[in-house]
């Protein structure tokens, strides 16, 4: 029991910290831009799955990894245009429509993936994604191994999270897409179309959720089941509060979730009886409080959840 | 802008209105509320399309078809509600919607350092990289005006610049104007405060329902009187109701009175009134000079900081709505469609939203549909409601109606105070009639009314004693039968006499 | 009222839900076709698992009872503008609170009953509550809390089902000792799990069906009006948020102690499955009216009973079930998008017609 804690153990422990991170933050990173947009996309968990299966199946078929990635990522933003069309067009409650999306994800998913293969002893797999070491700084000792010995789309998730950062607050569409959650009034008033701008983040939200989604059936898994993304796409969304839609905040949010499922898999595996549920509950009890912490500033996007008119005052 | 005209339904918000501003100027457009200043610059800005009339700038004929055109015809607004997303810096906001120089990256810098330079130019002090939560409401009204500025504008409209700022801030804004009318810029100025035409404007246009009534230039030799009597005018003839009974004992009272807005900025102070039985009590005032907040102080909707309210002798100040309800002060509010009345209830549920839980709404606890109804379709009949049924949902009415529903739920009663605000706003001649006779006979039954009105004729025509109400302090009182202009000048700020006679009066 | 009048009253007010309903039956049929089958004998065969002996109908009603009341909890907050999607977590604490008091506070039966359902109603509450209590106080969005909280009590759940309420004899699998049998309700037919839950299901309809009636759930309503209008009406906001999330919480634990003392009998890891949104899907279905509820609550257990059924005599993936209920919340919300502006006052709307 003593000598569980080595160097070897730290290290599997970071390291799979950083791949189980992956998913979430990769979809908390498209979330960042919907919400900030003034949209709540509670519909993740289902665009996620869609996604691990359209990802899968594509793969399946075309033996091309990229192929499934792809496929993948438009059916993440087809789910979500039908999100944006819900929330933006028809104005529906974003809270409902999202609990449709997300029921509506799963039911489809399952269904097509059952139509396609049927039942089978074996479920269908696909040759996952082999990991790629960065050269020269994957041999670094320990640091090569938690770091630099990952597959290309955990690596991408990393260097996303700081590009997102880039666009949200450097160019002119982030600034657009901050303006239209905070004001949409004045966004309109200088000429920006608050319904394009909305459809654009949510959109882009499918997309990254989609990348995730086919992340977990492709990269991860490599098989596909209508529970895979076991909460994810929740967790997400509780990753961009946490991060007060900040996408280099996400990155530590995503870690704080990945560190807590990282160590539970390790103890379940070796019989630890730590109450390891307390460690999978902490996050969510950190995004509580940081909610209520947030609720009292102005970093919540003021039109969060509030369709837009031009008529109404 | 020759001839404008703008319909709404069948009201002309302007009509045949001509406006002409001259280059370097600042050009006051002066009128009551609801006498179509506002319509007209949204015209000007885009906002409205007219239905006839033309619009030429610097002599040639433009078509104003949005905000966005109005922008690039060098045509800036400053709102009265800021345009601005508050997280957001000052450069970020100026940026927005504006193309930039290095692409689909912004080019905060150089633009900040733009802003800096026009900032120091106007003496307007804005620093670019503050956030706009951070920034006093003045701060945030001279970065809307640096941002017309920046976006190129050579004529900006100012929609009731002062109403949200400090004394010292509005003589701030005030040289920050004449500085730019020296620079060669022109300025629309919308107001309804005669002082503010005296010592910041040049020229200034008059409007009063929907139409243009004068327009000259401002010389020393201009006076508070002729202004007003061209705002208010004077061919308006006024019927008197009579006085129903001698007024008795007192109902309501405030007594040195002070109460803050949503901001935080103190918006009623010291004052001292009372309201007693059988008498209606108008209390004159633009809009904005802490009514709506003076309303809400009388029916426990909003914390008093200082002073006291007796209601029926009793001490009334900072106890919760509900007391003010069981004391039977009944309140006819400013906003009739979110605080008013449930939108989305039927008729006979709002009917009873303030009595649901009293015999005989209801009996242990549980709600008595019939007689809730039975009492819905006396009120329908007794206050002429125009509906199809007990059960047509509220929003679904008229604003007369709806406003008719209010006053059945508000008068069904006989309260023993009414605070009646804006009462009969946007309604039209009919209702406004019926409104009135409404409040008459409350009077005549005993009731104390408060009639909180921005409409003087509404207020002669109603009121025993007449309060007016300046940014937040009691003007002065005048007796029934006073003349418009002497209500209007207190109503622009001119206290009354001394303070010795104003205190005589209540 | 005479009753012809009262019956078209009724269908009116029924009418635009059947007709969602079948749009999404019919949605449903043409996946079937795409998927190379026969919707007919599909749905055939989904009703005969549903109503082909008296265990399948029994079925329907033992799934109905938890769904109802986790509806009836919802409609109390959704009316209240209050959108409490954490159902799931609220009935958790609640099939907790039940075991612990039947495995721990050795009572005699009746009272140990009674305690657990008070107990489970309380654990309901105080979840639900403790979110509504973050709302009034620090303006924390409901929709968020209430989701973070679902995940806590599941946690919760699995850390006492390993933990400390791990069975001694049950060879380590994640469950509690079962509670005594004396504690379970009795069956109400041989050979079907349908259980003396039913009543209390039944009763809290009942008592549902007055408590529209009364001036607390008035108040509810009218504070989910707007805060101005509640305020002007002297109703205290804060409060009425607080009390609206309690009883709506407190449903849900009482859902929990009902699947407890009637089907389960012990704790189990990830007791409330998906329950929580498909009690949404029911409170929207029903109009967040008591009776409605009640009926489509039915109807969705109707589906989820026979779509088992459905998928081993013909093949056809029991996620069709899931692809219908999620097209009767679109049908839902989009409908209500032609009607009026929000979907507030399309509940509104047929409310009226259903009272007048």
């Amino acid at each position: 029991m003593d000598n569980i804690f080595t160097a070897t153990f730290f290290v599997s422990i970071f390291a799979s910290t950083i791949r189980l991170a992956t998913p979430i933050l990769l979809t908390a990173l498209g979330e960042i831009y919907t919400q900030r947009s003034g949209i709540l996309n509670l519909g993740l968990e289902g665009t996620m799955t869609m996604s691990a299966m359209a990802g899968f199946v594509c793969a399946y078929f075309s033996k091309s990894l990229f192929i499934g990635f792809l496929g993948g990522i438009v059916i993440g933003m087809i789910c979500s245009a039908f999100m944006a069309f819900l929330s933006v067009t028809i104005r529906a409650n974003q809270v409902i429509a999202g609990t449709a999306l997300t029921i509506l994800g799963i039911g489809f998913s399952s269904f097509i993936y059952r139509i396609i293969f049927g039942i089978q002893k074996l479920p269908p797999q696909v040759e996952s994604l082999t990991k790629f070491d960065v050269p020269l700084l994957s041999r670094i000792p320990y640091i090569g191994t938690i770091f630099f010995q990952h597959n290309l789309i955990v690596y991408l998730a990393y260097i996303l999270a700081i590009i997102n950062w880039v666009v949200l607050e450097k160019t002119t569409f982030g600034l657009n897409v901050k303006a239209v959650g905070e004001h949409p009034r004045a966004a309109d008033s200088k000429g920006i179309s608050v319904t394009k701008i909305r459809y654009t983040a949510v959109i882009i939200g499918g997309a990254f959720a989609g990348l995730s989604g086919a992340f977990m059936s492709i990269a991860y898994m490599n098989s596909f089941s209508d529970t895979m993304i076991a909460g994810r796409g929740f967790i997400a969304v509780a990753v961009v509060v946490f991060a007060r839609w900040n996408p280099l905040r996400a990155m530590a949010g995503s870690l704080l979730f990945g560190i807590a499922s990282a160590l539970q898999i390790r103890f379940q595996a070796i019989g630890v009886p730590i109450p390891n549920q307390f460690l999978l509950m902490l996050p969510y009890l950190v995004t509580i409080i940081a909610l209520i912490t947030v609720s009292k500033k102005a970093e919540f996007p003021s039109a969060y959840t509030k369709p837009y008119s031009r008529m109404e005052r | 802008m020759r001839n404008i005209t703008k319909i709404f339904g069948h009201l002309k918000a302007n009509d045949a209105v001509d406006f002409k501003l001259r280059e370097k100027s600042i050009h006051g457009l002066l009128g009551e509320n609801g006498a179509g200043k506002t319509t007209l610059m949204n015209v000007l800005y885009g906002l409205y399309r007219q239905e006839e009339g033309e619009i030429y700038i610097h002599g040639q004929k433009t078509d104003i078809s949005s905000p966005l055109k109005a922008i690039s015809s060098g045509i800036g607004m400053v709102h009265q509600h800021f345009m601005l997303a508050r997280p957001l810096t000052v450069v970020e906001n100026i940026m927005l919607g504006r193309k930039s120089s290095r692409g689909i990256f912004l080019d905060t810098k150089k633009v900040a350092a733009e802003i800096r330079e026009l900032s120091d130019k106007y003496h307007l002090m804005v620093d670019p990289y503050a956030r706009i939560w951070q920034l006093s409401v003045g701060e945030q009204q001279r970065v809307e005006i640096l941002t017309t500025i920046y976006q190129g504008a050579n004529i900006l409209i100012l929609d009731e610049p002062t109403a949200v700022l400090t004394p010292q801030e509005a003589e701030t804004l005030f040289s920050i104007l004449r500085q730019m009318r020296d620079d060669g810029k022109s300025m629309i100025l919308i107001t309804h405060k005669l002082e503010e035409i005296l010592s910041v404007v040049d020229d200034v246009t008059i409007l009063r329902d929907g139409k243009m009534i004068n327009s000259l230039k401002v010389t020393p030799a201009t006076t508070k009187e002729e202004l007003s009597r061209l705002m208010v005018g004077r061919d308006v003839l006024f019927d008197f109701y009579p006085v129903a009974v001698k007024p008795g004992k007192e109902r309501i009272s405030m007594k040195n009175l002070s109460v803050r807005n949503d901001k935080d900025f103190s918006a009623v102070r010291n004052f001292s009134l009372s309201v007693a039985e059988g008498e209606i009590v108008g209390l004159a005032g633009v809009d904005g000079n802490g009514q709506k907040e003076l309303a809400e102080a009388l029916t426990g909707l909003r914390p008093a900081e200082g002073g006291l309210i007796f209601i029926n002798g009793k001490e009334a100040v900072n106890k919760p709505p509900v007391f003010y309800i069981n004391e039977g002060v009944a309140h006819i509010p400013e906003d009739r469609q979110s605080m008013g009345l449930a939108m989305g209830f039927c008729v006979s549920k709002n009917l009873v939203i303030k009595r649901f839980y009293q015999q005989p709404y209801a009996k242990n606890g549980l709600l008595n549909y019939k007689n809730i109804k039975d009492h819905a379709k006396k009120m329908i009949q007794d206050f002429q409601i125009k509906t199809n049924s007990t059960e047509d949902i509220t929003r679904d009415l008229s604003g007369g109606n709806q406003q008719k529903v209010i006053l059945a739920r508000e008068l069904a009663d006989d309260p023993s105070v009414l605070i009646a605000n804006q009462p009969t706003r946007g309604l039209d001649v009919g209702a406004t009639e019926y409104v009135r006779s409404r409040l008459l006979e409350a009077r005549s039954k005993g009731s104390a009314v408060l009639l909180i009105s921005a409409d003087i004729e509404e207020i002669i025509q109603l009121s025993d004693r007449i309060a007016v109400i300046y940014n937040g302090e009691l003007m002065g009182v005048l007796p029934k039968g006073s003349q418009p202009e002497a209500i209007g000048l207190l109503m622009m700020g001119k206290r009354q006499g001394d303070n010795a006679s104003v205190k005589e009066n209540y | 009222m005479p009753v012809s009048k009262k019956i078209i009253k009724i269908t009116q007010a029924i009418f635009p839900a059947l007709l969602m309903v079948a749009g999404a039956l019919l949605s449903g049929a043409v996946l079937i076709v795409i998927a190379g089958n026969d919707p007919i004998a599909a749905y055939k065969a989904l009703l005969e698992g549903a109503f082909s002996n008296s265990y399948r109908i029994s079925e329907t009603f033992v799934k109905a009872i938890p769904l109802m009341l986790m509806a009836q909890g919802i409609s109390i907050a959704f009316k209240n503008q209050i959108w409490n999607i954490g159902a799931g977590g609220q009935f958790t604490i609640g099939t907790i609170l039940s075991v612990v008091v039947c495995l721990y506070f050795k009572l005699p039966p009746i009272p140990t009953i009674i305690l657990s359902f008070i107990f489970a109603f309380i654990g309901g509450a105080l979840w639900g509550g403790l979110a509504g209590w973050l709302k009034a106080r620090f303006n924390a969005n409901e929709v968020i809390t209430t989701l973070m909280l679902d995940y806590i009590a599941t946690f919760l759940l699995a850390y006492l089902v390993y933990g400390p309420m791990m069975d001694p004899n049950g060879f380590g699998y994640p469950q509690s000792a079962v509670i005594e049998k004396v504690l379970r309700l009795p069956k109400l037919i041989v050979g079907g799990r349908l259980h003396a839950g039913l009543f209390v299901a039944i009763a809290i309809l009942l008592l549902m069906i007055l408590f529209w009636r009364s001036t607390l759930g008035f108040k509810i309503e009218l504070a989910g009006q707007g805060n101005d209008v509640s305020r002007y009406a002297g109703i205290n906001n804060k409060k009425i948020i607080i009390v609206a999330m309690l009883l709506s919480g407190g449903l849900s634990g009482i859902a929990g102690w009902n699947e407890i003392h009637g089907i389960h009998f012990r704790l189990m890891t990830d007791l409330a499955g998906s329950y929580g949104s498909i009690a949404i899907v029911i409170a929207l279905l029903g109009n967040l009216n008591p009776l409605g509820i009640a009926i489509s609550a039915y109807f969705f257990s109707v589906l989820i009973v026979g779509g088992n059924t459905m998928q081993n005599l013909t093949g056809i993936p029991y996620s069709l079930v899931d692809i219908i209920q999620g097209l009767i919340v679109v049908f839902v919300i989009t409908r209500t998008a032609f009607k009026a502006e929000s979907i507030q006052s399309f509940f509104r709307k047929r409310r009226y017609q259903h009272n007048g």
